[in-house]
C-alpha cells in the first residue's frame, strides 16, 4: 500500500491535517503546494520510465496481416484446419474446422533488425527497430466487451479499476493544470467510461475524456465558459473568491473541508488559463503538422490526437490513451467480412502513429515514455465461418511497445506455424500489465488497493514480469 | 505408449504399488538389488526433469509463492499431495498424470506452462520419467503456507456483530433523549463538553435537506413553527419518500441501463417508485426485505399487493453483468455472484463474494456456504441466452378486467397472424409482374444483389429458374460443401432496426438446409433455410427475422455451403427498415402496370393489398399488447438444485455439491424443503428479529445518512476488517428501537433527530476540544456536510423555480435504444433522472454521485478542480443561474438591492446577508451602472450557486 493516498477512501473525507492539499492535488498533483513533499508517492523501485502512450487500435488487429508473418498461411491458403476456436470453445466446448485464410499484404524485412511486416503499415514499419515485439500475446474474453474491459482494467466484469488509474494511483501525477490521466477520443461502447475509471480508487486518479469517439472537437468538459468575455469572468471569479472569504470568515477560519473547496477553485481557474493552450495546435509548424498528417483528410482525425498525446506528454501527463475506435458494438478493426478494409484503418493511424514515435525520439522523450501499441486481442488465421473475413482470436496475437527501457528491435515470444496461438515467449494480458507497471516503477504485487473487505490489484493473483524484454 | 510400458515392465520392477493398464499390479520397490536403477533414475531426474521444474514451474509452484492452483512442484510431497485439481501425478502412469494433460497443451483450460509449450524432447522426457516411476529425492521444506482458513463459528460468536442483539427495555421520556444518554457518557468520560444547538436557520437547513433533500422552500419557511412540528411535516412530505428511495438506491445499485452496449433497461424504473412509495408509506424494513429478496413468492390478498411484491424483486435484477460473455456457465455464475454481493452488502453488511474462490479469510463464511447461497439464486431463471443474454421481463399483473383486455389482443393477433400466412401462401407475385427477374432498382430498402456479394469458392450464375433478382443468382453446383460462401454486405447501413430477407430459387435439386448466417449488433443469428420450398413471402423471399444495425458495426449476411444437402442458392439479401416497412411491400398499382390485367392478377393484386392490410393491422396489435406494463423480475427454475463448489471459482473445475442454504454462522439455519428454491427462506431469515445483523445493519445506515457517518464507518462491511462500532450500546438501542417500532424507518429517523446530538453547532475546528477528539467521532459537535450531487441539481432547479414535482413513471425519452450521449433534460427531481451506466449528467460524475454498478454504502466525497469547473462552466448551470436572475426578477417586490439580496440569501443559504455581503453584492450589481442593463444579475446568482454556503451545511 502506498503513503500517496494512505490507502483508504475514508481518508479523503475531511479528518484534521492534510486533506486539502491532499484533495486539491490529487487531480492537479504539483510541487508548489508545501505539502505535496510529504504526500510524494513511494516507488517500489527505480523507475524505466515516466509516463506511458497507449495506442489502442479497438476491434482487433489482425495479426497475421500486420507484425506475425506466417508465409505458411499463403502455402496452404484454403485448407481445412481443426482449430480450437475461441467463440467455438467457449459456446461449445468443442474444436472445429477452419479454412486457412492467406494475408491479402505483401510482407518484407524493415530496418538492421529485419523483422517482417506487411505493407498495412508502412511508416510504422520504418521504425521496426524502436519496437519490441511481443508476439505471443494472449488474453481473457473473445466478445469485445469482455476483452475490451480485460484489457484496460485486468477483469472482464465492470468494476475495477483502470490501468490509468493504478499507474496515476501508484505514481502521482507530474503536473499542476492538468488531469494526470487522459483517454483521447474514447468510445462509449465496449465498456465506455469504465476502460478509463477508477472504479474504487480515489476518484481523483479517474481518467478524464478528452473529446469522444464521434469525431468532435478534442477538449474537456466545462473546462472554458462559453459566451463571456474574459473581463466579465474575472469579475465574476473575483466576486466568488468574496462570497466565499466572508463565507468562511461567518464560519470561523481554518475549515479544511471548506478550505480545500476553495482551493479547488483556484487551481480550476488556474486550468482554465493552462490546459486550452496544451489544446491549442496553432503554435505547431507546419512541417510538425504535415508529419502527423494533418493536412490529409485520412490521417488528419487520428494524427490529431498523436500530436495532442505529444503535447500531453510534455506537459506532464501520466497516462494518455490515444484511441482508434468507435462506438459500435463492432468497433474499427473489427473485420469479420471484409478482411481489405484493414487497410483503411491502417492507412489512418500508420502515418499519424510513424510520426509521434519520430517526434518522441528527437525530442528526447522516448527515453522515459513508454509508447503501447495493441488491441484487445488479435483475430484468426482463418475464415470466420469459411467467408471473407477473420474472427476475434485472444489465444495468440501481437503488442509491441517502444521506449521506456524496453529492448529496442527486439521480437519476444511466437505463435503457431499459422499465427492462431501463442506457442512460445507467450504473455498474457497480466503479465504486460505487470511488465508496464514494473517499468513505471512499480510492483504489480505491491500496488494494492483495501475495498470490499480484501486487498485488490490490477492483475488479481497473476501477472509476472517478462524480464526478456527489459533492456 | 503401451508398448513403452510394456518393455519397462519386462525389464525392471520399479513402482510404487500402482496398477497398470491391464491390471498387472507391481512389486514394491525399494529391492537393494536395482540400487543402480535408483541411481540412474535419480540422475534421470536431475538432469533432465529438475532443471525444467526449477525454470519453467517453480515461479508459481513452489513453497514460498503463491502456489498457483495449489500445487506444489518444490518437492515430492507436494507433487504427490496434489493440487486443487486432484493428483497431478499418477506415478507409473503418465498418460493418466494432470501434469501430463497440461504441458501437451491438448486441453484448452488446462496449459503449461503459460509462457508456451515446452519442446516435445522435453514432454517425453517426462512421459519418461513419470512411467519410471517418477523418482523424485526432494523433500519438502516445511515451509508450505497453510492455506487460509475461514473463522470458525465459534470465533464468528465472538466478533461484536455476530452476537445477538442484548435484551433492552422500552426507554421510558423522550426517544431522542436515550441516544444523548448514551453519548453523553463518552464525552464525560473523554472529558469533552457537547456545544449547543445550532440556530434556527441552520438547523432548518440541515434537516430539510437531511430530510428531503431539498432546500427550505415555501411553507418550510415559516420560521415560527416548532421544531418537532418541522419534523412531522418533513416526514410527511413527498420529499421524505424521494430522498430515502435515493439513499437505498446507492445501496441497491440503482440503474437503468448497463454499461454492455449501453442497453436500457426500461423497466427498472418500477423498482425506484417501489421504494418511494415504500418509503414515504413508512412500510416496515424487514417487509421490504421480504419483497425486495422473494416478492413473487409471497401470498398477496389483492393485484396492488400482488404488484408492489413482484416489482420489488427488480433489486435482484439490477446488476451490471456483463451479458456478451460467451462462456454462459461463467455468465450465470457471475450473475449469482454479483445477486449475493449485493443482499449480502445491502442487508447484512458482510463481503460474500470474497468466499466465491476460497474461504472467506476473515469472516466466518465457508466457500460451502456461498455455495448454498448461489444454489438458490441458480434455482431462479434470472438471464435468457443467446450471444448477448438478455435479463427477463414479464407482463406486471394487473386487474382480471384488464388482463382480459390484452388476452383478447393476443388472441385477436394470433387470428391475424394465421390469415397473413394464409393469404401469403395464397399469393403469386408472378401473376402481377410476370416477370422473370425483379430489377434491384424497384426494390425498397438496401438491397445486395449476387453480383455485389464476397465470393469464397466457386459458385456459377445462372438463369435457369426464375424468378430471381438483378440478372441472375448463384448456386454453388452442389459440390465442395463447406468451401464456399457468399457475403452480402451492404456498403452502407443507416443505423436502426430491419428485416433482413433473403431471395433464392426454389427447386427440387436445392439444398433443405442452405447455412445462414446473419450478423448484426447483437451478433451472429445462424438458420438452415429449406431452399427446396417456395420462398413464402412473394415468391421470391424468406424473411431471416429483425435485426439490429448499428454505425460502423457488422451488418451482413453469409450463405454457406457447409453440409449442405443439395444446390446452395445466393440470390439477393434485402434489409428493409422496420420504419417503412409498408412500402416494402407491392404497391397497388402493380396490376396497373401489367398490360392487359388477367383475372387471376386482378384477384392476386386484390390479395396484395389484403396482406398489406393485415400487415398493418398486426402491426397495430402488437403495438397494443406492447403497451401491457411489465417488470425485471427473475423467474423459479424447476426443481430447485442444489450446486456443486466451484473450485477456485472457477466453472469449468467442480468440487463437492452443497445442498441450498444461508450463512451458516449467523443466526438460526432455515430447513430447505427439496422443492423450495430456498428464497423465500432466505428472504425470512434475512428479515428476520433474530439475525443479529441485520437490524444493527439497517439502523446504522439511517443514523449514517442523517449524522454524516455510521456508528459504524464502513456502513457496508460488519465484518472483522470493518470498522468497530464507536458506540455499540448506542448501536444495538437503536436496532433494537427499530425491531420494536415495527421496522419503522420514520421512528428511527424521528427518534434520531429529536436528539440534541443532531442538533449541535458546527464549530469551527481551533476548537481545544478538537486536540482532544479531532474526527468528532464522539459527537461533541455537529459536523460540516456537503450536499450530494442531487441535491445540488436539484436546489438549482427549486431556487430557479423550474424544478418540476411530479413523482414517479420513466423519464427516459421514447425511443432510446442505448444510453450512449443520452441528454438529460428532465427538470424533474434528480432520483428520476435515469441511471445510465454510461451516460451520467456531468454533475453527477463530478460531485462523487454512488457507482451504479456496486452496492454503496458511504459515497466518497472528492474535493477536486473538475468540480468547480463544473460550477463556473458548465451550460446547464450557466442555464439555472439564468433562469434564477429572471425568476428574481419578475418579482416586483425585490426592487431594491437591500430585498433583492435579502432574498436571495434566503434562498441560496437560507439565511441573512451580513452588511459586508450586502455591500459586496451590491458594489457588483452595480460595476457597470444599472444592474437591469447587463448581466450582473445572473452572475451573481451564479457566484452564490458556485460558492461554498450553497453546497456545505453548516
Amino acid at each position: 500500500m502506498l503513503p500517496y493516498y494512505s490507502g483508504r477512501r475514508q481518508m479523503l473525507q475531511v479528518t484534521a491535517c492534510g486533506f486539502g492539499a491532499l484533495a486539491a492535488n490529487s487531480l492537479l498533483a504539483g510541487s508548489q503546494s508545501p505539502a505535496a513533499a510529504d504526500l510524494a508517492p513511494t516507488l517500489h523501485h527505480p523507475p524505466r520510465a515516466k509516463r506511458i502512450i497507449f495506442l489502442f487500435m479497438q476491434g482487433g488487429v489482425s495479426q497475421v496481416d500486420s507484425f506475425d508473418y506466417k508465409p505458411l498461411l499463403a502455402d496452404r491458403d484454403g485448407e481445412k484446419l481443426t482449430f480450437d476456436d475461441s467463440r467455438q470453445l467457449a459456446k461449445t466446448g468443442q474444436a472445429t474446422q477452419h479454412r486457412l485464410m492467406r494475408s491479402p499484404w505483401k510482407f518484407r524485412r524493415y530496418g538492421e533488425s529485419g523483422r517482417w511486416a506487411s505493407e498495412l503499415f508502412p511508416n510504422m514499419a520504418e521504425h521496426i527497430d524502436e519496437m519490441c515485439m511481443l508476439h505471443g500475446m494472449h488474453t481473457e474474453g473473445v466478445a469485445h466487451g469482455p476483452a475490451t474491459l480485460f484489457l484496460h482494467c485486468g477483469a472482464t466484469n465492470f468494476i475495477r479499476p483502470s490501468f490509468g488509474s493504478w499507474a496515476l494511483y501508484g505514481l502521482g501525477s507530474e503536473n499542476q493544470n492538468l488531469p494526470g490521466f487522459v483517454s483521447i477520443a474514447p468510445s462509449v461502447g465496449n465498456g465506455g467510461a469504465r476502460n478509463y475509471g477508477s472504479a474504487f480508487l480515489p476518484p481523483q486518479v479517474q481518467g478524464t475524456a478528452l473529446g469522444n469517439a464521434n469525431g468532435g472537437p478534442l477538449s474537456i468538459d466545462s473546462l472554458t465558459r462559453a459566451g463571456l468575455g474574459d473581463r466579465d469572468q474575472s469579475e465574476q471569479f473575483a466576486l466568488l473568491q468574496k462570497l466565499n472569504q466572508c463565507q468562511l470568515q461567518r464560519r470561523g477560519p481554518h475549515d479544511v473541508e471548506l478550505e480545500a473547496a476553495l482551493e479547488s477553485h483556484e487551481l480550476a481557474w488556474r486550468m482554465q488559463g493552462v490546459a486550452p493552450e496544451v489544446l491549442d495546435f496553432s503554435t505547431e509548424t507546419a512541417h510538425t503538422q504535415n508529419m502527423y498528417g494533418l493536412n490529409n483528410p485520412k490521417t488528419k482525425r487520428y494524427g490529431e490526437r498523436c500530436l495532442l498525446a505529444r503535447r500531453l506528454c510534455e506537459a506532464g501527463v501520466r497516462f494518455i490513451q490515444v484511441n482508434y475506435g468507435d462506438n459500435s458494438a463492432n468497433p474499427a478493426w473489427d473485420q469479420h467480412s471484409n478482411l481489405p478494409k484493414h487497410a483503411d484503418h491502417a492507412q489512418a493511424v500508420d502515418q499519424p502513429i510513424a510520426a509521434l514515435m519520430q517526434d518522441l525520439k528527437q525530442r528526447g522523450l522516448l527515453e522515459d515514455t513508454i509508447i503501447w501499441w495493441g488491441s484487445e486481442f488479435g483475430r484468426t488465421p482463418y475464415a470466420q465461418n469459411n467467408g471473407t473475413g477473420r474472427d476475434h482470436n485472444p489465444r495468440g496475437f501481437t503488442v509491441w511497445l517502444a521506449g521506456g527501457g524496453f529492448q529496442p528491435g527486439r521480437s519476444h515470444g511466437a505463435t503457431d506455424e499459422f499465427g492462431f496461438q501463442g506457442v512460445e515467449g507467450r504473455v498474457h494480458m497480466h503479465d504486460l500489465h505487470a511488465t508496464l507497471l514494473h517499468q513505471l516503477g512499480l510492483d504489480h504485487k505491491r500496488l494494492t488497493f483495501e475495498h470490499a473487505g480484501r486487498n485488490f490489484r490490477l492483475t488479481d493473483v497473476h501477472g509476472r514480469v517478462v524480464q526478456d524484454v527489459l533492456s | 505408449m503401451r508398448a513403452h510400458l510394456k518393455i519397462l515392465i519386462a525389464s525392471w520392477t520399479f513402482l510404487t504399488g500402482a496398477t497398470l493398464p491391464g491390471g498387472i499390479a507391481v512389486a514394491q520397490s525399494g529391492d537393494p538389488t536395482s540400487a543402480a536403477g535408483h541411481a540412474a533414475k535419480v540422475n534421470f531426474f536431475e538432469s533432465k526433469i529438475r532443471p525444467i521444474l526449477v525454470e519453467h514451474c517453480m515461479e508459481c509452484h513452489a513453497a514460498d509463492t503463491e502456489a498457483s492452483g495449489g500445487l506444489l512442484l518444490d518437492s515430492r510431497d507436494g507433487w504427490q499431495a496434489g493440487g486443487d485439481s486432484g493428483s497431478a501425478i499418477t506415478v507409473g502412469k503418465s498418460s493418466d498424470s494432470l501434469l501430463m494433460q497440461a504441458i501437451r497443451y491438448d486441453d484448452p483450460y488446462l496449459q503449461m506452462p503459460p509462457e508456451g509449450a515446452l519442446p516435445a524432447s522435453v514432454i517425453r522426457d517426462f512421459e519418461k520419467w513419470i512411467d519410471d516411476g517418477a523418482t523424485d529425492p526432494r523433500e519438502a521444506t516445511g515451509t508450505e503456507t497453510q492455506p487460509p482458513s475461514s473463522m470458525s463459528v465459534e470465533d464468528a460468536q465472538q466478533h461484536w456483530a455476530y452476537q445477538p442483539l442484548p435484551e433492552s427495555s422500552e426507554t421510558t421520556g423522550s426517544k431522542g433523549s436515550r441516544i444523548d444518554e448514551l453519548l453523553n457518557r463518552q464525552l464525560a468520560e473523554s472529558g469533552l463538553t457537547a456545544v449547543p444547538a445550532t440556530n434556527h436557520d441552520a438547523l432548518v437547513r440541515r434537516l430539510t435537506f437531511d430530510l428531503t433533500g431539498l432546500p427550505p422552500h415555501g411553507d418550510d419557511r415559516d420560521k415560527n413553527v416548532s421544531y418537532d412540528e418541522t419534523v412531522e411535516r418533513l416526514l410527511d412530505s413527498p420529499g421524505f419518500g424521494e430522498h430515502f428511495a435515493r439513499k437505498w438506491m446507492d445501496v441497491a445499485r440503482y440503474a437503468e441501463s448497463i454499461t454492455l452496449r449501453g442497453f436500457i433497461l426500461p423497466e427498472a424504473w418500477r423498482y425506484r417508485d417501489y421504494l418511494v412509495t415504500a418509503f414515504a408509506e413508512d412500510r416496515p424494513f424487514d417487509q421490504m426485505i421480504r419483497e425486495q429478496v422473494a416478492g413473487d413468492l409471497l401470498p398477496h390478498d389483492s393485484v396492488d399487493q400482488h404488484q408492489t411484491q413482484s416489482v420489488a424483486t427488480g433489486f435482484l435484477t439490477l446488476g451490471n453483468t456483463n451479458l456478451e460473455k460467451q462462456d454462459k456457465d461463467q455468465l450465470e455464475m457471475d450473475y449469482i455472484d454479483e445477486q449475493l454481493e449485493v443482499i449480502g452488502r445491502a442487508f447484512l453488511a458482510q463481503t460474500i463474494g470474497c468466499a466465491r474462490c476460497h474461504d472467506h479469510k476473515f469472516d466466518p463464511i465457508p466457500t460451502s456456504d456461498y455455495y448454498a447461497l448461489a444454489g438458490i439464486m441458480s434455482s431462479t431463471v434470472a438471464l435468457k441466452h443467446s450471444n448477448v443474454s438478455k435479463w427477463v421481463e414479464r407482463p406486471l399483473p394487473i386487474p382480471e378486467d384488464e388482463a382480459a383486455r390484452f388476452d383478447a389482443i393476443a388472441s385477436q393477433l394470433a387470428a391475424t397472424e394465421r390469415k397473413l400466412t394464409a393469404a401469403q401462401k395464397n399469393s403469386n407475385t408472378k401473376l402481377v409482374s410476370g416477370k422473370r427477374s425483379i430489377s434491384v432498382a424497384d426494390l425498397a430498402g438496401v438491397v445486395v444483389d449476387s453480383r455485389d456479394a464476397a465470393l469464397v469458392g466457386q459458385w456459377v450464375e445462372s438463369t435457369s429458374v426464375g424468378r430471381f433478382v438483378g440478372s441472375s443468382y448463384l448456386h454453388d453446383r452442389a459440390t465442395g460443401q463447406g468451401e464456399k460462401s457468399a457475403t452480402f454486405e451492404p456498403p452502407s447501413l443507416t443505423p436502426g432496426d430491419y428485416i433482413v430477407r433473403m431471395a433464392y430459387t426454389p427447386g427440387a435439386n436445392r439444398a433443405s438446409n442452405a447455412l445462414v448466417g446473419v450478423f448484426s449488433a447483437d451478433g451472429e443469428s445462424k438458420l438452415r433455410i429449406n431452399q427446396r420450398k417456395k420462398p413464402s413471402q412473394e415468391d421470391t423471399w424468406i424473411s431471416l427475422g429483425t435485426f439490429r444495425f448499428e454505425q460502423d458495426g457488422q451488418a451482413f449476411v453469409l450463405v454457406s455451403n457447409e453440409a449442405a444437402n443439395g444446390h446452395v442458392i445466393a440470390d439477393a439479401v434485402q434489409f428493409l427498415p422496420v420504419a417503412s416497412l409498408a412500402d416494402g411491400l407491392p404497391s397497388e398499382d402493380a396490376a396497373e402496370n401489367a398490360n392487359e390485367p388477367s383475372a387471376e392478377q386482378i384477384a392476386e393484386a386484390k390479395l396484395q393489398r389484403e396482406i398489406k392490410s393485415l400487415q398493418a393491422e398486426k402491426a397495430e396489435l402488437e403495438a397494443e399488447l406492447g403497451k401491457r406494463p411489465r417488470y425485471m423480475t427473475l423467474i423459479e427454475n424447476e426443481p430447485p438444485q442444489d450446486i456443486a463448489i466451484h473450485i477456485r471459482g472457477d466453472v469449468h473445475h467442480l468440487g463437492e455439491v452443497v445442498p441450498r442454504g444461508v450463512l451458516t454462522a449467523i443466526g438460526e439455519t432455515p430447513a430447505i424443503a427439496a422443492q423450495s428454491s430456498g428464497r423465500r427462506e432466505l428472504a425470512d431469515w434475512l428479515s428476520s428479529a433474530d439475525n443479529p445483523l441485520t437490524a444493527r445493519v439497517y439502523a446504522n445506515r439511517v443514523w449514517s445518512w442523517l449524522m454524516g457517518r455510521g456508528l459504524v464507518a464502513s456502513v457496508n462491511n460488519f465484518g472483522t476488517t470493518g470498522s468497530s462500532p464507536t458506540h455499540p450500546e448506542l448501536l444495538d438501542w437503536l436496532a433494537s428501537e427499530l425491531i420494536r417500532s415495527g421496522w419503522s424507518t420514520k421512528h428511527l429517523v424521528r427518534t434520531i433527530v429529536q436528539s440534541e446530538a443532531y442538533r449541535r453547532r458546527c464549530l469551527s475546528p481551533e476548537d481545544q476540544q478538537r486536540d482532544i477528539d479531532p474526527d468528532n467521532k464522539l459527537y461533541w459537535c455537529g459536523q460540516t456536510r456537503r450536499l450530494s450531487a442531487e441535491q445540488i441539481r436539484d436546489a438549482m432547479l427549486a431556487i430557479s423555480g423550474e424544478l418540476d414535482r411530479t413523482q414517479g413513471g420513466s423519464l427516459i425519452r421514447p425511443g432510446t435504444r442505448s444510453d450512449y450521449g443520452y441528454q438529460h433534460q428532465s427538470t424533474r427531481r434528480s432520483l428520476y433522472q435515469p441511471v445510465f451506466r454510461n451516460s451520467l449528467p456531468e454533475m453527477f460524475e463530478a460531485f462523487d454521485f454512488a457507482d451504479p454498478s456496486v452496492s454503496v454504502g458511504n459515497r466518497s466525497q472528492s474535493t477536486v478542480a473538475t468540480q468547480a469547473l463544473v460550477l463556473m462552466n458548465h451550460p446547464w448551470v450557466v442555464e439555472r443561474a439564468t433562469a434564477a436572475a429572471d425568476h428574481f426578477r419578475s418579482q416586483s417586490n425585490l426592487s431594491d438591492d437591500e430585498t433583492l439580496i435579502e432574498a436571495l440569501y434566503q434562498e441560496c443559504f437560507y439565511r441573512s446577508p451580513t452588511p459586508e455581503e450586502i455591500a459586496t453584492c451590491r458594489a457588483f450589481l452595480h460595476r457597470h451602472g444599472d444592474p437591469k442593463d447587463d448581466e450582473s444579475m445572473e452572475l451573481l446568482v451564479h457566484a452564490m450557486f458556485a460558492s461554498l454556503d450553497f453546497r456545505y451545511l453548516e
